[in-house]
C-alpha cells in the first residue's frame, strides 16, 4: 500500500497531503442510519431449534411398606464430600433405625460414568437406595 | 434404579433443585421424589454435615430424613406409574409475520440468542445460506447434547437458521455444518465453566478472508467473529445447551464463550507443518479442529521471558504449564516470530518442541494429585488400573511425573501478525478434526 | 523542536509508521526501515541490518538515514495549516440490509450483527439519560494518538449498535467519560474488564449467578460489547496494523469480561464500597491487563474436606506478571469459605496474598515486563524495584510490588466452589448515577 492510499484511508484528501496539524473533528459514530424501507414491514422468521427426541416415561418402582428391617444402599457418585455426608446419614440410621441395614458404596468411575455391577448388587441385596447426585 | 424396581431417593444440594427436577423430567420420571440438603457440602466438617442430616430440606422445609423415608415408603399414585412417550415442545416452525424489531425481541426473550443482536432468519436469508452447501436442507447433520441429556437431532436447514442469526455469510456455511456434525456443543453443562476453541486450516481461510495476523483472536474479521459465535448459538438451539440452572451449571461462566476462541492458523508465515497436515489431511484440504477445556492465557508472566537479547521460548512455554491442570491438554498459539526464534534454536518441527516440552515439564506426584479435576476424573481411572494414572497414584509424593501421558497432549499452532514474538497457552484438549470440504 | 530527525522503524510497522506520521501532521516524514524483528537478534545479526538495505525502499539504510537528516526540504514538506479528518456524512440512507452491510464493511462494528442506529432508536437511547445529546463527555484514544472527542449522542449511536436498551445508557456514558478504550494499540494483546456495583445490577437484570461471565444476559452481553464498539468509533481504536497492533489478539475483547458483583451472596463489602462509594450508589470500575485464569486448575484444589482457597489463589498467580495486578473473582461459595477461615474482610485476604505470593529475584528479573518497565524505574530509584534489583538472585521477594496490586470481587451461581483470577490492574471507578 502506498503512502497516498494509506493517507486517503485516514480520510485525508491527497490534495491536502502536506498539512502540518490535524484535528479530529467528527467521530464516526456521529452517524446514524436511516432505514429507507418502512420499519413496520412484516417478516417471518424460522425457528432455530433442533428436534428433541420424545421422552419415554419410566414408571416409578413400588414403594416399601416401611423401612424397618430393610437393607438401604447409600450411593456416593463421587462429588466432593458426598461420601462424608452419606456417612453421617449412616450414623443417623444406626441411631434412629437400628434395625435397618445400611450399606455405603462409592460408585465406580467419575460422576459421569455408569456402574452396572453396583446396580446389580443393589437389585440382588437391597430394598431401597439413596443417591447423592450433586454437590 | 427405579427401572430396576428398587425404590430410590436422589439427593442433591439446594443449588441443584431446578436441575434435578428438570433432569428427572427429561429422563421420563417427572414425579421422582428428590430431596435436597443445604449447599455446599464440599468443605464442611462431619459435624456440620450431621446438622444437614438432622435438619430440614431447604426446598420443601420438611425434616430431611423424614422426607427420605417417606420417599421410599409412601405408596405411588397413578401419575407416578404412567408409561408411554412424552413429547418435548420447541415452538412453531416459523415465527411471525411481525416487524424485524419485534422478531429481534422475540428471539432475545426466548433464549434463542447469546443476548446480542441477530440477523433475523427470514426464509429468504435461510435459503441464501443453504446455497452455501450442496447438502440437502432436510439432511440430518447430527445429534448434540450439552451434557448427559437426551441428544437433539438437527438438519442442514436448522444449522442454516443459526448461521444466519450469528451473522455468517453463505460461504462460511460448510464450516458451520462441519462443526455441528461433530455433535460437540460449545456450552457444557458442568459446574466448571468450560471454554471451547476451534482451529481452522486450509485454503478456505483466505477465501473467506479470515484474520490470522494482527489481532488474530480478537474481533477483527467477520468470519472469525461470526463462525465462533454461531457455535454458541448452535449449542443453545440445536443442542439445548446454555440454559442456566438447567443445561448450563458453570458457577462463574467463561468469557470466551462469546466467540469460542476461533484460531485460523497462519500457515503462510509458520515454519512448521500446519495442524491439519499433522492430523493426516493434505495441505489443500479445509479442516476445522475442535478443542475443549479451561481457558487461554498470555505467556507474558512466564519466567525467563525477560532475557530480551536471547528469549528462550521453550522455557517460557514450559513455565506457563505450571498452572495448567493435567485433566486438560495444552494448546499453544505462537506468533510466527516466536516460531522463527524456536526454529533458530533447533526446533525445526512441532514434534521436536512438543517432545522437549513433554520431557522437561514435570511436577511432583503430590501436586498432580492435589488438583480437583485429577481427583474427580483421573483417580477413578487409576483405581481401575488405567495407565499412566495408576502409576501416578502409586508413586511416592515427591516423584516427578510429566503433566500429560504423551507429547501428543501438547498441540502447537501458529497465529499472529508478527508485531511481537508473543505466545498464548490454552488449557484445552483436542477433540476432533472434521473435513470442511465434505460439507461444501 | 527544530531538530531534524529520522525515525527508524522495523519493517513490520511500515503502515503504522506512515499512518502515525500523517496523524501527527507529518504525512511526508522521512522514515527509514530495518528488517523485523530486532528482539532476539545478536549484535552481529543487527550489524547486518545496519550495513544492509532498507527493506522497503531497497536503498542502503545508513545512506538513507544520513540523507534524511541533510537533504533540503521540498515545498510540500514545509507546508503548515489544518487538515480535517473526514469520518463520512452524519447519516446514511438505505435498506436495513444494505446498512447492516455498510456498517460491517466500514469497520464500525465488531463484525457481528448490530441494531441499526436509526434516528428513532438513537432518540430512544438518549431518553435513558437526562444529559443533553450535544454535551461533550470525553476524549478517547487507543494509544499515543490525538484523542477524538464525542458527545452524548455519539455514545448513544454505539450503544444502539451493540444492542443495549435505553436503561443501560448511563453505564455506557460513565465508561465513555473515562476515555479508556477497550482496544489498545500495544503489540501486547491486552484484555479489559469492568465491575458493576449497586442496585442497577438488579434493575437491569445483570447476571451475577450461574454463568456470570458468559453469554447469559442482555445487560452483560451488550454493555461489554458496546465498550469495544465505542473504542472503535469514538476512540478510533481497533484498526489492525494502525491503531491496533496486538500480535496474537485477545478473545476477551468481544465482551470485555463484564462482572456484576454478587453483592447479596458475598460475605464482604462490595467493590464500590471499598472504593469509598455508598452501597446504594451505582458504580462501574474498569480494569486492564492480560486475561482471566480459572481456579480449578490450581494446586491444592482437591483437598476435599478442607479446601484452602488462599493457597490455591496464590498458586494461580505464579504465572502472572507483577506489572499488572491480580483480580480475584471469587464464587460466593469460595468467599464464604474464606471468611470461615478467618478472612472476614477482602483486605485481610489481600494482605495474606500479598505476603505469601513470592518469587525469587532471579525469576523476577527474568520476566519480560520487569526488564521493560520496572528496570528503568529501578535505575531511577523507584521502590520497591530499586531494592529488588539490588538483592541477590536467590532472595525471596513479593510477586506483586504492593498490596494494592490485588483486588477481590465476588460473582457466580454457587454451583461449585471455584474462583477465577485475572492478571489485571484496577484503573478507575465512575459513578453511574451522575449519568442517569
Amino acid at each position: 500500500m502506498n503512502r497516498r492510499k494509506l493517507l486517503s484511508l485516514l480520510g485525508m484528501s491527497p490534495a491536502l497531503l502536506a498539512g502540518a496539524q490535524m484535528e479530529a473533528q467528527q467521530p464516526k459514530a456521529a452517524k446514524s442510519g436511516k432505514v429507507a424501507a418502512a420499519e413496520n414491514a412484516q417478516f417471518e422468521a424460522l425457528n432455530p431449534k433442533g428436534s428433541p427426541p420424545p421422552v419415554k416415561l419410566i414408571p416409578m418402582a413400588p414403594r416399601l411398606d416401611s423401612v424397618h428391617g430393610k437393607t438401604i444402599y447409600l450411593v456416593d457418585t463421587g462429588f466432593m464430600s458426598g461420601g462424608v455426608l452419606l456417612q453421617q446419614m449412616q450414623i443417623w440410621f444406626n441411631k434412629n433405625y437400628p434395625d435397618v441395614t445400611v450399606v455405603f458404596r462409592k460408585k465406580a468411575g467419575s460422576y459421569m460414568e455408569d456402574d452396572p455391577p453396583l446396580w446389580k448388587e443393589i437389585k440382588e441385596k437391597g430394598n431401597a437406595a439413596i443417591m447423592a447426585i450433586g454437590h | 434404579m427405579e427401572k430396576l424396581g428398587i425404590p430410590s431417593v436422589p439427593m442433591a444440594t439446594k443449588s441443584f433443585a431446578d436441575l434435578a427436577k428438570s433432569n428427572a423430567s427429561k429422563r421420563g420420571m417427572p414425579h421422582i421424589r428428590a430431596c435436597f440438603t443445604p449447599h455446599p457440602v464440599w468443605g464442611k466438617t462431619a459435624e456440620q454435615l450431621m446438622a444437614y442430616v438432622e435438619g430440614n430440606d431447604p426446598v420443601s422445609g420438611k425434616p430431611l430424613m423424614q422426607e427420605i423415608i417417606d420417599g421410599l415408603t409412601v405408596p405411588l399414585i397413578a401419575e407416578d406409574t404412567k408409561t408411554g412417550m412424552m413429547d418435548v415442545n420447541v415452538g412453531p416452525p416459523v415465527y411471525g409475520p411481525d416487524t424485524l424489531d419485534n422478531l429481534q425481541i422475540h428471539f432475545l426473550n426466548n433464549g434463542m440468542t447469546d443476548f446480542l443482536p441477530i440477523i433475523i432468519p427470514t426464509p429468504e436469508k435461510v435459503d441464501a445460506m443453504l446455497k452455501g452447501s450442496s447438502h440437502h436442507p432436510d439432511e440430518v447433520v447430527g445429534k448434540m447434547a450439552a451434557g448427559a441429556f437426551a441428544a437433539w437431532t438437527f438438519t442442514v436447514r436448522q444449522v442454516a437458521v443459526n448461521a444466519v442469526m450469528a451473522g455468517c455469510e453463505p460461504e462460511y456455511f460448510p464450516i458451520l455444518l462441519a462443526v455441528a456434525s461433530s455433535g460437540m456443543a460449545a456450552l457444557g453443562s458442568s459446574t466448571s465453566s468450560f471454554a471451547y476453541s476451534m482451529v481452522i486450516n486450509g485454503p478456505i481461510r483466505d477465501k473467506l478472508n479470515m484474520n490470522y495476523t494482527i489481532g488474530a483472536m480478537g474481533p477483527f474479521a467477520q468470519p472469525n467473529a461470526t463462525i465462533g459465535r454461531a457455535w454458541t448459538l448452535i449449542g443453545k438451539n440445536l443442542g439445548n445447551g446454555g440454559i442456566p440452572g438447567d443445561t448450563y451449571m458453570g458457577s462463574q461462566g467463561n468469557n470466551t464463550n462469546y466467540n469460542n476462541i476461533v484460531i485460523a492458523e497462519n500457515e503462510k508465515d509458520s515454519l512448521w507443518t500446519p495442524y491439519h497436515v499433522q492430523k493426516g489431511f493434505k495441505p489443500e484440504d479445509n479442516v476445522v479442529s475442535l478443542f475443549a477445556g479451561e481457558d487461554i492465557r498470555q505467556g507474558h508472566g512466564a519466567r525467563g521471558a525477560g532475557v530480551l537479547e536471547n528469549p528462550m521460548f521453550d522455557d517460557q512455554i514450559s513455565d506457563m504449564f505450571r498452572t495448567l491442570t493435567s485433566q486438560f491438554d495444552a494448546l499453544v498459539i505462537c506468533d510466527p516470530l516466536t516460531i522463527k526464534r524456536l526454529v533458530e534454536q533447533g526446533y525445526d518441527t512441532k514434534e521436536k518442541l512438543t517432545d522437549w516440552l513433554w520431557k522437561n515439564t514435570m511436577r511432583t506426584a503430590k501436586d498432580y494429585r492435589d488438583s480437583a479435576f485429577v481427583y474427580t476424573f483421573h483417580y477413578p481411572r487409576a483405581l481401575r488400573g488405567e495407565e499412566p494414572y495408576a502409576t501416578w497414584y502409586k508413586c511416592p509424593e515427591g516423584t516427578l511425573i510429566p503433566y500429560w501421558p504423551k507429547p501428543d497432549n501438547i498441540v502447537l499452532v501458529c497465529a499472529g501478525g508478527q508485531t511481537n514474538p508473543f505466545f498464548q497457552v490454552g488449557n484445552l484438549t483436542y477433540r476432533v478434526s472434521v473435513s470442511i470440504d465434505k460439507w461444501m | 523542536m527544530g531538530i531534524p530527525s529520522v525515525p527508524l522503524v522495523t519493517k513490520a510497522f511500515k503502515d503504522l509508521a506512515i499512518l502515525n506520521a500523517g496523524k501527527r501532521g507529518m504525512p511526508l516524514e522521512r522514515i527509514c526501515f530495518t528488517p523485523h524483528p530486532v528482539w532476539g537478534k545478536t549484535p552481529e545479526e543487527l550489524r547486518v541490518y545496519v550495513d544492509g538495505p532498507d527493506p522497503i525502499t531497497g536503498k542502503p539504510l545508513m545512506k538513507e538515514v544520513v540523507d534524511g537528516l541533510t537533504v533540503p526540504l521540498s515545498a510540500d514538506e514545509k507546508k503548515t495549516g489544518i487538515v480535517s479528518v473526514s469520518v463520512g456524512p452524519p447519516t446514511f440512507t438505505d435498506t436495513a440490509e444494505n446498512l447492516q452491510e455498510f456498517y460491517l464493511n466500514n469497520g464500525y462494528t465488531d463484525f457481528l450483527p448490530i441494531v441499526l442506529p436509526t434516528q428513532e432508536k438513537v432518540d430512544a437511547m438518549l431518553k435513558g439519560s437526562s444529559h443533553h445529546p450535544d454535551e461533550v463527555i470525553g476524549k478517547m484514544a487507543a494509544g499515543a494518538y490525538p484523542p477524538w472527542t464525542y458527545t452524548v449522542r455519539q455514545v448513544a449511536a454505539s450503544a444502539v449498535m451493540a444492542g443495549c436498551r435505553p436503561e443501560y445508557f448511563p453505564i455506557l456514558l460513565a465508561i465513555a467519560s473515562t476515555g479508556i478504550a477497550s482496544l489498545f494499540s500495544s503489540t501486547n494483546s491486552f484484555a479489559f474488564s469492568m465491575i458493576i456495583n449497586g442496585p442497577i445490577r438488579d434493575k437491569l437484570e445483570f447476571n451475577y449467578g450461574i454463568g456470570a461471565l458468559g453469554p447469559f444476559a442482555q445487560a452483560n452481553a451488550t454493555i461489554g460489547r458496546a465498550w469495544t464498539i465505542m473504542s472503535k468509533n469514538l476512540g478510533n481504536g481497533g484498526i489492525p496494523g494502525d491503531t491496533y497492533l496486538g500480535s496474537v489478539g485477545n478473545n476477551l475483547n468481544y465482551n470485555n469480561v463484564v462482572i456484576a458483583e454478587n453483592e447479596e451472596a458475598s460475605p464482604w463489602d462490595p467493590f464500590h464500597v471499598q472504593r469509598g462509594f455508598k452501597k446504594e450508589e451505582n458504580v462501574v470500575s474498569l480494569f486492564r491487563g492480560l486475561g482471566v485464569v480459572p481456579g480449578q486448575v490450581a494446586r491444592g484444589s482437591s483437598v476435599n474436606t478442607s479446601p484452602m482457597f488462599d493457597a490455591q489463589l496464590s498458586d494461580l498467580f505464579s504465572t502472572f506478571t507483577g506489572f499488572f495486578g491480580a483480580l480475584v473473582i471469587a464464587d460466593p461459595l469460595v468467599a464464604v469459605r474464606l471468611k470461615e477461615q478467618g478472612y472476614d474482610t477482602k483486605e485481610k485476604l489481600i494482605d495474606w496474598l500479598y505476603k505469601n505470593t513470592t518469587q525469587t529475584v532471579k525469576d523476577y528479573k527474568g520476566r519480560n515486563y520487569s526488564y521493560l518497565f520496572e528496570y528503568p524505574q529501578a535505575l531511577q530509584g523507584v521502590e520497591p524495584f530499586a531494592t529488588w534489583y539490588k538483592l541477590p538472585d536467590d532472595a525471596v521477594i513479593p510477586h506483586f510490588p504492593r498490596a494494592s496490586s490485588f483486588n477481590v470481587v465476588v460473582t457466580g451461581g454457587q454451583t461449585n466452589a471455584y474462583p477465577q483470577a485475572a492478571n489485571m490492574s484496577y484503573g478507575v471507578s465512575v459513578s453511574i448515577d451522575k449519568w442517569m
